[in-house]
C-alpha cells in the first residue's frame, strides 16, 4: 500500500474494496481525519465523474462506489487525488443544533441504570452528562441514517449489552464506547438504551428523509413521560 | 384509455428496480433486486431503460392479468411460465395479450424471476428508485387485486401484429443448479484474519434461512472451517461495500447484499464481485456456496464482459424492432 496524498495533514490510502468500491483511509489526528474524509466526499459528490456512484464518508475513512464497467481504477484513484487536494477549498457549511426532547429511564429508557452503574455514578448524573452540551454528529450511520453523535463526557467508555436487544425502537437514544446515537427506524440493537425522544427523525414522504447532517450538533432536553405525546413531530 | 396490470396471486412479489446507488450519502441502504443481471437483461428484452421498473417474483407461485397488450419478457430463475396456460419462453420477449392472465409458476433452482414490460409503471419513487426499503418502510409486497398502473403514453409500440414469441435475439440466460460458484477479491481487511483468510476459499458454505436482502448467513459445510480473526481491538464504523464478506460472532459468515447497514465496524474479510453478487441473489436456503478468490482486475474484466453481452443484445433488438419498422427510441438508452 503506498500512499496517495495528503490531505488535511492526514495520509490518505486506497485500498481495493471489490471491483466497485475503494476505501479511501485517512492517517492522522482523530479531527483531521474526520474532516478529510468529509471533505474529500464532498468534492467528489459535486464533482460527479462520469462512473462514480456515491461516497459514504465516516470517522476516517470513505468508501467510493463505482460502476466498475463505465470507469476504472486508475480513474478512481485520481479522482481521489484530485479531491484530497482540494479539501481545503470546501466551503463550510452552516452547521445546525437540534434540540432533542428525552424521556429518560424506566420503559423509555431501559439501561439508564446499568449504564450509571457500569460508570459509577447515580442515573441522575448519567442524564445531566447526556444533556451538558451539544453532541457533534460524525456521520450517518446505519440502519436508515441514524445520526451517530459523539459521546457524553462519561469518565469512562460505556460498554456494548452482553446480549443485544431484538427490538429497539425509532426515537433511541443509546450510547456504547464513545459514542451516542439516536435510532431512526427500529431494529436490533446492542447499545444501552438511556431514553427515547418522541421526534420523528427520518420520513420517506419528505425531502430531505432527514434535516441532519456530519457537522450538525444535537442538543438532549429531559422531559417527563407525561410530555412526551406533546412533543411528537418531525425533527427540525 | 386505462391501462394496468392486475395481481392475481401475488406469492411473494414486488415492483422494484436496480435501486438507489446513491442512497448511501444519507445513510440508506441501496436495495434493488439482487439479480442485477438479470433485471438489465429483461429491461433490454423490450427496449426499456435498464432502470425501468419491473416485477420481481420471489420462489412462491405468482399470477397477474393485464389490461392492455403489452411487450414483456422474463428472465431469472427457471420457472413455468405461461400466458393463458400456453408456455412462453424465458429470456425472450412476447406479446402479453389484454385480458389474459400471466403465471410463473414452480420456480426451481432458483429465487428470483423478473418480469420487464414495454412501457413505464406509474409507481412511487423515494431517491429516484422504486425499490422497496424494508427499514424506512418504503413500498412493500403486492397483494391480491393491486392495480399497477402502466402509463399509456409510453407504449410506443402496437404490437398486435405478432404472435408468440415475436423475436429470438438471443439473450444468454444465468446458469442455475444446487452448488453455486461465487467469486470473491480480497477485502481491505484480509491481513486481520492472517493465514485463516485462505480458509474462505477451501470447502462449501451451507445457506441459512435467515439470509435476505440485507445479507446471506452461510454456516461451514463440507471440508469448510470459518476464518478468524487474530485481533479484537473496536474499529470504527466504516462504509461497507455490497457483497462484503464478514466474520461476527458465532459460527457463520455473513456475506452482506443490496439490503446491507451502510456502515459498520466489522473488518471486511473479501468482497463478493459484481457478477457473484447477481449469482448470489439467486442461491436458495440450504444450498451450498464456494468463494473462490479472483483478482479485481479478473472482477472487473468479467463485470464488463457481462455489460457488453447485455448492450450488444440492446442492439441485436433495436435492429429487429427498426426491421419491423418500429421505433423505440425513447426507451432504448441505458444509463
Amino acid at each position: 500500500m503506498s500512499t496517495l496524498a495528503t490531505a488535511a495533514g492526514c495520509s490518505v490510502d486506497v485500498l481495493d474494496c471489490g471491483d466497485a468500491a475503494v476505501r479511501v483511509a485517512l492517517t492522522g489526528g482523530r479531527e483531521d481525519a474526520w474532516r478529510a474524509a468529509h471533505g474529500i466526499a464532498a468534492v467528489l459528490d459535486a464533482a460527479a465523474h462520469v462512473g462514480f456512484l456515491g461516497t459514504l464518508p465516516t470517522y476516517d475513512a470513505v468508501l467510493v462506489e463505482f460502476d466498475c464497467t463505465a470507469t476504472d481504477l486508475a480513474s478512481v484513484r485520481e479522482w481521489v487525488r484530485d479531491a484530497a487536494a482540494r479539501v481545503d477549498d470546501v466551503a463550510p457549511r452552516a452547521c445546525r443544533t437540534f434540540t432533542v426532547p428525552v424521556v429518560y429511564g424506566g420503559t423509555f429508557g431501559p439501561d439508564l441504570d446499568a449504564a450509571a452503574s457500569h460508570l459509577g455514578v447515580t442515573a441522575a448524573e448519567v442524564v445531566a452528562l447526556h444533556t451538558a452540551r451539544p453532541l457533534l454528529m460524525r456521520c450517518f450511520g446505519a440502519p436508515a441514517g441514524a445520526p451517530m453523535l459523539d459521546g457524553p463526557a462519561f469518565p469512562r467508555p460505556v460498554p456494548r449489552l452482553a446480549s443485544p436487544r431484538p427490538h429497539v425502537p425509532a426515537g433511541a437514544a443509546a450510547v456504547a464506547g464513545r459514542q451516542a446515537v439516536i435510532s431512526a427506524r427500529p431494529a436490533p440493537g446492542g447499545w444501552h438504551v438511556l431514553g427515547t425522544t418522541p421526534l420523528t427523525l427520518v420520513d420517506p414522504s419528505r425531502e430531505p428523509l432527514s434535516p441532519y447532517w456530519p457537522g450538525d450538533s444535537f442538543q438532549f432536553v429531559a422531559i417527563g413521560e407525561d410530555a412526551f405525546d406533546a412533543n411528537r413531530g418531525p425533527l427540525a | 384509455m386505462s391501462a394496468h396490470l392486475t395481481i392475481t396471486r401475488p406469492g411473494i412479489s414486488y415492483v422494484t428496480d436496480l435501486g438507489r446507488p446513491g442512497a448511501g450519502r444519507v445513510g440508506q441502504m441501496t436495495a434493488g433486486a439482487l439479480d442485477q443481471y438479470s433485471v438489465r437483461v429483461a429491461n433490454t428484452l423490450v427496449a426499456a431503460d435498464e432502470h425501468a421498473p419491473l416485477l420481481e417474483v420471489v420462489a412462491a407461485d405468482f399470477a397477474m392479468v393485464t389490461s392492455v397488450n403489452l411487450l414483456i419478457a422474463v428472465t431469472g430463475a427457471p420457472a413455468d411460465v405461461a400466458v393463458s396456460g400456453v408456455p412462453v419462453p424465458q429470456w425472450e420477449p412476447f406479446l402479453w395479450p389484454a385480458g389474459s392472465q400471466l403465471t410463473v409458476t414452480n420456480m426451481r433452482v432458483g429465487m428470483r424471476v423478473y418480469v420487464a414490460i414495454h412501457g413505464s409503471l406509474a409507481v412511487p419513487r423515494l431517491l429516484g428508485s422504486c425499490a422497496p426499503d424494508s427499514v424506512l418502510g418504503f413500498s412493500g409486497p403486492l397483494r391480491r387485486d393491486d392495480r399497477v398502473e402502466v402509463d399509456p403514453s409510453s407504449l410506443l409500440i402496437d404490437y398486435c401484429y405478432f404472435g408468440v414469441p415475436v423475436f429470438r435475439v438471443g439473450a444468454v440466460p444465468s446458469a442455475f443448479g444446487d452448488r453455486w460458484e461465487i467469486p470473491v477479491t480480497d477485502g481491505p481487511d484480509r491481513d486481520q484474519f492472517g493465514a485463516t483468510a485462505d480458509r474462505l476459499h477451501r470447502g462449501l458454505f451451507v445457506v441459512g434461512d435467515k439470509s435476505n436482502h440485507i445479507g446471506l448467513r452461510l454456516t461451514p459445510g463440507i471440508k469448510a472451517v470459518l476464518p478468524v480473526r487474530e485481533r479484537s481491538d473496536e474499529i470504527l464504523s466504516r462504509g461497507v461495500p455490497i457483497g462484503a464478506v464478514e466474520v461476527p460472532a458465532g459460527n457463520e459468515l455473513l456475506v452482506l447484499h443490496r439490503g446491507r447497514g451502510v456502515t459498520a465496524g466489522y473488518p471486511v474479510l473479501a468482497v463478493v464481485t459484481t457478477v457473484g453478487l447477481s449469482r448470489l441473489g439467486q442461491v436458495r436456503s440450504g444450498q451450498s456456496v464456494s468463494f473462490p478468490r479472483v483478482s479485481v482486475e479478473d472482477a472487473v474484466a468479467a463485470a464488463r464482459a457481462e455489460r457488453w453481452a447485455i448492450d450488444q443484445l440492446r442492439r441485436r433488438l433495436v435492429g429487429v424492432l427498426e426491421a419491423h419498422g418500429l421505433r423505440p427510441q425513447a426507451l432504448t438508452s441505458s444509463r
